[in-house]
């Protein structure tokens, strides 16, 4: 984020989820004589790492396993407990026509839409903020920062009364819409938007580009890696959002993937392979898309700072 | 966050003087139309989306609407009653405590994780921080569900390892001295792997001879942490205080899913008391009260943050 001064970490977060590269600190003498502290570190690490993927792999070790064998093999704990040798996927193949299943694929649509609509709302404006100049442009960003500090998840139950008096409830339109208003992801397009020198708005106007063509031929295609943040924003957005498809999605056809997998939870007998399965598979998408974007991971989140 | 919002508008300031355009006419003259244009999409969608319902909140929290005599103005009456509603003082209390835990937990163990992971001297670092840093994409509710079959009181993962280790069986979600801390697990298995990335980026960024003279001056460890680490890392710190203490001002689905508020009340956060009064008591006047008072206890701490960043600059 190239005019960002004020914002905490950004630089060499690359690394932070990558096997890959330590930071050379050159060794001193005083260090290498702490072989055993070295030790005693790697372990504690390694403790530490297990037990906070300990819940991830019994989870997917269950949604490998018939649902009856959920519980089979905790008294007493063994190797069994979080590995099994003869994996089926029958769990996932279960998910296909299932409340959940279907849940999961309208969270896809509804994510995959808002971060190719509100990429282009934010965007636009982003430009309006940054590369063109007018009188009240101060109190339009203002405009911009109030409503992304008012945190959406307060203020959802007042916005679905709405809503329901514009009878968007039970519609994809009405899950999707508050994904796109996303103030932080035009604040953080803003602030790349800002370091693009102006010489080059003067070159393309005076070649005869339209305003349109300045921002689709010059600013989006210097703007990746930012556009790459604000995407995986608004897909994080509406991939973990609950409060809110809860008040707007009620019936089945509309219900996304984690309200879905709530209602499983809630049942008198519970498939627990199929319920594994589903979260398996909630928890694997954005993590497939946050690891492949990790660069701007961290970027697009510290400059947000409410999630 | 408060760089930007100095900023703002600051370009104007320092544009150089008036450059001349092909029509003889600074270039920049006439643009608000255009402007005005390409901003129009966005702000309506916020003004629909985030600022409209704000605004409806304010004005349902200052009228009760009833069946017979339709809406009326009551002024503060809705707050008032609603700061001597027993329910909503518990639920004020359990959310303070629940800040007052979380938070610091949260935060301490990602700075002992952060520097843990960033120490040369450990095999494999890069392999085991990726382990703690997994959970973060797994979507709150998602982790509630999950964490919900590790707390079976029979059955589940929770008690059987802690069988292995002799302790007896705990209640877990179902008991009220543990509801709540339950969820501070779940909440925290997520929450401080995200908080530690921010932490580790800032190690990174201090600089290696800072710790080398450090080392230099025969510094133990505890005090290279205090001396130097901690100062230098204020700024990541500040943002993830903020950032972590309004998530989880936030939190709603793992009491929605697994508790519903209980038991006896142990659980029940600002979030889903607002929920409950909206929806279940049907007490719209009170519950966008409520909402109100999130949302300003919550504009409230972001502000405090303009300020400790803005005063450091």
């Amino acid at each position: 984020m190239p005019t960002h001064t004020s914002e905490p970490p950004s630089p060499s977060t690359s690394e932070a989820l990558s096997p890959s590269g330590e930071r050379g600190r050159p060794l001193t003498r005083a260090r290498r004589r702490l072989r055993p502290r070295g030790l005693l570190l790697s372990v504690a690490g390694a403790v530490v790492g297990l037990a906070f993927v300990t819940p991830l792999v019994w989870v997917l070790t269950n949604s490998l396993r018939p649902s009856g064998d959920t519980f089979r093999f905790l008294s007493p704990v063994g190797w069994e407990t979080f590995l099994t040798l003869s994996p089926i996927a029958d769990n996932y193949l279960a998910l296909v026509g299932t409340g959940l299943g279907r849940g999961i694929l309208n969270s896809l649509l509804i994510s995959a839409v808002t971060v190719a609509v509100g990429l282009v709302l934010c965007s636009t404006a982003a430009f309006g903020l940054s590369a063109l100049r007018f009188r009240g442009q101060g109190a339009v960003f203002a405009v911009i920062v109030v409503s992304f500090l008012i945190p959406f998840d307060a203020i959802a139950i007042p916005l679905a009364d709405l809503f329901r008096d514009w009878n968007l409830q039970n519609t994809f339109t009405g899950l999707i819409l508050p994904g796109l208003g996303n103030g932080m992801a035009i604040f953080m397009l803003r602030n790349f938007f800002l370091a693009i020198p102006e010489e080059l708005v003067e070159a393309g106007r005076l070649d005869g580009l339209t305003w349109w063509g300045v921002f689709w031929r010059i600013y989006l295609p210097l703007s990746r890696p930012a556009l790459m943040g604000a995407g995986l924003m608004l897909f994080l957005f509406q991939w973990q959002a609950y409060v809110w498809p809860l008040l707007m999605g009620t019936d089945a056809e509309h219900v996304v993937g984690p309200v879905a997998l709530a209602n499983m939870q809630g049942q008198f007998s519970v498939d627990y392979g199929l319920m594994f399965a589903g979260s398996v598979v909630l928890i694997l998408v954005p993590l497939v898309i946050i690891l492949s974007l990790q660069r701007y991971f961290i970027q697009s989140v510290s400059t947000s700072g409410l999630k | 966050m408060s760089g930007p919002v100095a900023r703002a508008g600051g370009r104007a300031h320092t544009a150089p003087g008036p450059r001349r355009g092909h029509r003889g006419t600074p270039w920049w003259r006439g643009t608000a139309a255009v402007a005005l244009a390409f901003l129009l999409p966005s702000l309506v969608a916020l003004t629909l989306l985030r600022l409209l319902p704000g605004a409806t909140a304010l004005w349902g929290s200052l009228h009760h609407t009833s069946l017979l005599s339709g809406e009326s103005f009551v002024g503060l009456g809705n707050y008032l009653n609603l700061f001597s509603n027993a329910d909503f003082r518990n639920a004020v209390g359990v959310t303070l405590l629940f800040t007052l835990v979380v938070n610091p937990l949260q935060i301490a163990v990602s700075i002992a994780l952060a520097v843990l992971y960033t120490r040369r001297r450990m095999a494999g670092a890069k392999v085991w921080r990726a382990l703690v840093i997994l959970p973060i994409a797994t979507p709150p509710a998602v982790s509630a569900v999950v964490w919900s079959v590790i707390f079976r009181p029979e059955g589940g993962l929770a008690n059987a390892l802690l069988a292995v280790v002799g302790l007896p069986p705990q209640g877990y979600l179902t008991s009220p001295d543990q509801a709540l801390a339950s969820i501070i697990v779940l909440l925290s298995w997520i929450g401080v792997g995200y908080w530690m990335l921010f932490l580790i980026a800032g190690i990174n960024d201090i600089p290696t001879d800072l710790y080398e003279a450090a080392e230099l001056d025969g510094a133990s460890p505890a005090r290279t942490f205090l001396s130097v680490t901690l100062p230098l890392l204020r700024r990541p710190l500040s943002f993830v205080l903020v950032a972590a203490t309004v998530s989880n001002l936030l939190v709603f689905a793992p009491v929605q899913i697994l508790t519903g508020g209980g038991p006896e009340g142990s659980t029940n956060l600002l979030m889903y008391d607002i929920y409950s009064r909206a929806y279940a008591l049907g007490d719209m006047g009170r519950a966008q009260a409520e909402v109100v008072v999130l949302v300003v206890i919550t504009l409230v701490i972001v502000a405090v943050q303009f300020r400790m960043l803005r005063s450091e600059d």
